[in-house]
């Protein structure tokens, strides 16, 4: 008995969902991380407006960085679709090319953020001095983990993880896009994150 | 006729992106004009037009099953619920100076 029979819509939809059963948990864990994202957002709005008085956000923080990392995570997640283009087509090479093309841009990403780090603690900017700097240090911090956890995922993909495209290729093009979708959604939670730390 | 769609589909791409970044640099120039409020609601609009559009494109909402919309309909309802029940009590209960949050 093939392995596609044991777990049923790993790659043909469900009838009921319309969905296989990746992109449907993949929905389902994205729901869960705009709550828990969106509770921190929460926390941040009644912070603010339950201040008597709040800085002025972008002296603290460095927006031509901010702005910059917007662009580069923009550029990942269209490099993200080529790649998933590129995999659907058979053209594993271009595939290759554009996760570590993916991958690249996200550790870009992560070494400006460190800069941006270095830069508040050198000025002895820590989560302790201020509601505001507790604030950004904690949702910054909590995105650059979702950063590290894709740029795990995405490096097995693009590496070792390939071997699995052997087994079933539908499927290791359905584990790519859900891998996908996980980027793009990260992508989303920094352009609020941009917007409401550094410009707001 | 698969390889003028794939071609038709990544121009698409790249005017999306194309679009998403020229919103950004919009909500940099807002942020420049220090509107007051007037710039925090514009700011966000623009932030949920960027999101929406990513969302709508880039993870393929427009072609994605009821069930997906009924998740993320459900979420943000209950999201916005949590968000504006604590919200009406900061806003309308009556405080001294002391009970506000210090930054």
């Amino acid at each position: 008995m093939q392995e596609t029979e044991l777990v049923p819509y790993k790659v043909v939809p469900r009838e009921d969902t319309g969905l296989y059963n990746a992109k449907f948990g993949i929905w389902l864990f994205l729901a869960s991380e705009i709550m828990l994202f969106g509770s921190l957002f929460s926390a941040y709005i009644l912070l603010r407006v339950g201040s008597f008085s709040w800085p002025v956000q972008s002296d603290f923080l460095n927006v031509p960085i901010g702005a910059l990392n917007s662009v580069i995570l923009l550029s990942s997640s269209i490099f993200f679709i080529r790649a998933w283009v590129a995999l659907k087509a058979d053209d594993i090479v271009k595939y290759k090319k554009f996760m570590w093309l993916v991958i690249s841009f996200a550790v870009l990403f992560l070494c400006f953020k460190g800069v941006e780090y270095y830069q508040h603690f050198s000025h002895h900017e820590f989560p302790k001095t201020s509601v505001f700097l507790a604030l950004y240090f904690l949702l910054t911090g909590l995105h650059a983990l979702h950063i590290i956890g894709g740029i795990a995922v995405n490096i097995y993909y693009a590496g070792p993880g390939m071997y699995l495209r052997t087994q079933d290729k539908q499927w290791f093009i359905n584990r790519v896009e859900v891998a996908g979708l996980y980027w793009h959604f990260v992508d989303v939670v920094w352009i609020f994150l941009f917007s409401t730390l550094y410009l707001l | 006729m698969d390889q003028k769609s794939n071609q038709s589909e990544f121009k698409r791409d790249i005017n999306i992106y194309f679009t998403i970044i020229a919103l950004t640099a919009l909500i940099l120039g807002i942020h420049h004009l220090q509107l007051g409020t007037i710039g925090i609601a514009l700011i966000v609009m623009v932030a949920i037009t960027e999101a929406v559009i990513l969302g709508y494109f880039f993870m393929h909402l427009m072609t994605k099953k009821k069930t997906i919309h009924f998740v993320l309909l459900l979420t943000v309802v209950v999201f916005l619920t949590l968000l504006f029940w604590p919200a009406w009590d900061v806003a309308y209960s009556p405080r001294t100076p002391s009970e506000f949050t210090q930054y």
